[in-house]
């Protein structure tokens, strides 16, 4: 032990520190560099099985108009005349008037199918993902309305900041080339 | 007087800036919002609140929680009926489970898929849809006959039986089929016909529940129009009851009431998802009062309302009731049975 003290000159150790930094800094290097060309091939969505619908999508968005929208499953829904997503739950009537609705900025459409059933679309350029909707469609139905990361408008950021602020952890990054997670029929069965 | 002028060191300053500076900075962090539990900030017009519905009036309420509680022991309970000396029979999983009065476990059945609906016959026969089927079990749990399967899109919400004929309540397919006690398929009840004047039934979701009334007339749920209509054992609609309201003596929202049972005195159980609640009506359809509201069904003072999808997919409840007038709700999502029984007068 004492031989190997005396021989650990200064020039020794900050050679040998040296290499031992640069070692170290080539594999940093090459960890991130892995993980961005991961992060690149993965984008940010949200699982509709875990979110809650807090509004927090529509407001945490880097965007001035959140990219969260909500999107309609129709294998899914009833086609209810009685839409508790499209309507309030005290309508004065089944209707499209203003007061029975239930979206704050009329982003959902209902269209007339045949008695007693209605579609219900969504208008994307209204629609600001508060997720007031997809509650009221989950309390009462099928839930068939629920929350997407739309990617013709989404930064897709290193750091979501509706991701970190998620109080259901609902947000993951996905594969990019599987950008969406879908409700299915009977997928909770 | 000769004042001496004060100065003051320029580093106290720049020290007292930069505590400042960390002091604001560390409780801008700690103050920062990074899980967003402190709200997304949006105005009241975009939350969704079924809080301020879920109140009920005390005085309406006319049943109270015995203490008896029984956990079904399945992840996944979906249906309950009695038999005539007070058994409590759950489907769930792949099996009947059986229960005694008082709760203690007798059985356990298991059964080829998975069962959504059961009833129990007079002579002890368990008739139970399993699937895209129905299978009936001898009183010991042995398999004793298999319908004929109905098709892929079959779901089997409901069964029910009365004396040779038995009622199946298929909600894949919109239709009551009427069986008679050996299986053969009699008629379809409840297809739309104008001519008949009967409006068809709108099942938007999985909850399509029936039950035989002591005359003999079938009462169904039409969910997708809030209310109950009776038939004839041929399929002549005779009228119907049930209001759509969001008021405790109506049905709210698309799918209710999810559930039927009708007592020793004919009147009626129903049992409501969403918001959840069991109410009585009378045998004319009149309301009565309330069995339980989300405040009593809920655990821990919490009001029973759904927050997260897998309790707003669950299912709800389940109802049935017992000879004694007790009513027995099955809670999907906890996987329990609860017992109410009437208030006693002056409680």
């Amino acid at each position: 032990m004492a031989n190997d003290k005396e021989n650990l000159t200064r020039r020794k150790f900050l050679r040998e520190g040296l290499w031992g930094a640069c070692l170290a800094g080539t594999g940093t290097a090459a960890g991130l560099s892995i993980a961005r060309n991961n992060r690149d091939n993965t984008v940010w969505q949200i699982d509709p099985y875990k979110c809650i619908a807090c509004g927090n999508c529509a407001t945490f968005c880097v965007l001035e108009n959140s990219a969260v929208k909500c999107v309609q499953a129709y294998a899914i829904c009833g086609y209810c005349d009685l839409c508790t997503g499209y309507l309030v739950p005290e309508p004065k009537a089944l209707d499209t008037g203003a007061e029975n609705e239930l979206c704050p900025t009329g982003a959902i459409k209902r269209t007339y199918v045949e008695d007693p059933y209605y579609e219900y679309t969504i208008d994307e350029s209204l629609c600001n993902g508060c997720g007031k909707c997809v509650n009221g469609c989950a309390a009462f139905g099928n839930g068939s309305l629920f929350l997407q990361v739309r990617h013709d408008r989404c930064k897709n950021c290193n750091e979501c900041a509706i991701a970190a602020a998620c109080p259901s952890q609902a947000f993951k990054r996905v594969p990019a080339d599987q950008p969406y997670l879908l409700k299915k029929v009977d997928a909770k069965e | 007087m000769h004042r001496i002028p004060r100065r003051i060191d320029s580093s106290l300053i720049v020290a007292a800036l930069l505590i400042a500076a960390v002091v604001t900075g560390a409780v801008s962090i700690l103050r920062l919002d990074t899980t967003g539990r402190s709200g997304s900030g949006l105005s009241e017009e975009f939350a969704y609140n079924l809080q301020k519905l879920a109140a009920v009036d005390p005085d309406l309420i006319l049943y109270a929680e015995s203490g008896l509680r029984v956990s079904t022991g399945f992840r996944q309970s979906r249906a309950i009926a009695l038999d005539s000396s007070g058994r409590m029979y759950v489907a769930g999983d792949r099996a009947i489970g059986v229960f005694g009065a008082a709760g203690n476990p007798e059985k356990l059945v298991e059964l080829s898929g998975e069962p959504r609906s059961l009833t129990v016959s007079d002579d002890g026969k368990i008739y139970v849809g399993v699937g895209d089927h129905v299978e009936v079990l001898s009183a010991e749990g042995q398999q004793v006959a298999s319908w004929n399967p109905l098709g892929d899109e079959a779901v089997l919400t409901s069964i029910a039986k009365h004396k040779d004929d038995v009622f199946v309540a298929d909600a894949g397919h919109r239709i009551v089929l009427h069986y008679d006690a050996a299986g053969t398929l009699v008629g379809h009840i409840g297809a739309k016909n104008p001519d008949k004047n009967v409006p068809g039934f709108v099942i938007p979701s999985p909850h399509f529940d029936l039950a035989v009334s002591r005359d003999g007339l079938l009462r169904v749920v039409n969910p997708g129009r809030n209310r109950i209509e009776t038939y004839t054992r041929d399929g002549d609609l005779e009228f119907a009851w049930g209001e759509r309201s969001v008021d405790i003596k109506g049905f709210c929202g698309c799918c209710n009431p999810v559930s039927l049972a009708i007592g020793p005195d004919g009147g009626f159980v129903t049992a409501e998802k969403g918001l959840d609640r069991v109410k009585v009506y009378n045998s004319d359809g009149g309301f009565v009062g309330v069995v339980a509201g989300p405040a009593q069904l809920g655990k821990e003072g919490q009001l029973k309302v759904c927050n997260t999808p897998e309790e707003c997919q669950g299912g709800g409840l389940d109802v049935a009731v017992g000879m004694d007038g007790r009513v027995y709700v099955l809670d999907v999502t906890d996987n329990v049975i609860r017992v109410f029984a009437k208030k006693e007068a002056g409680r």
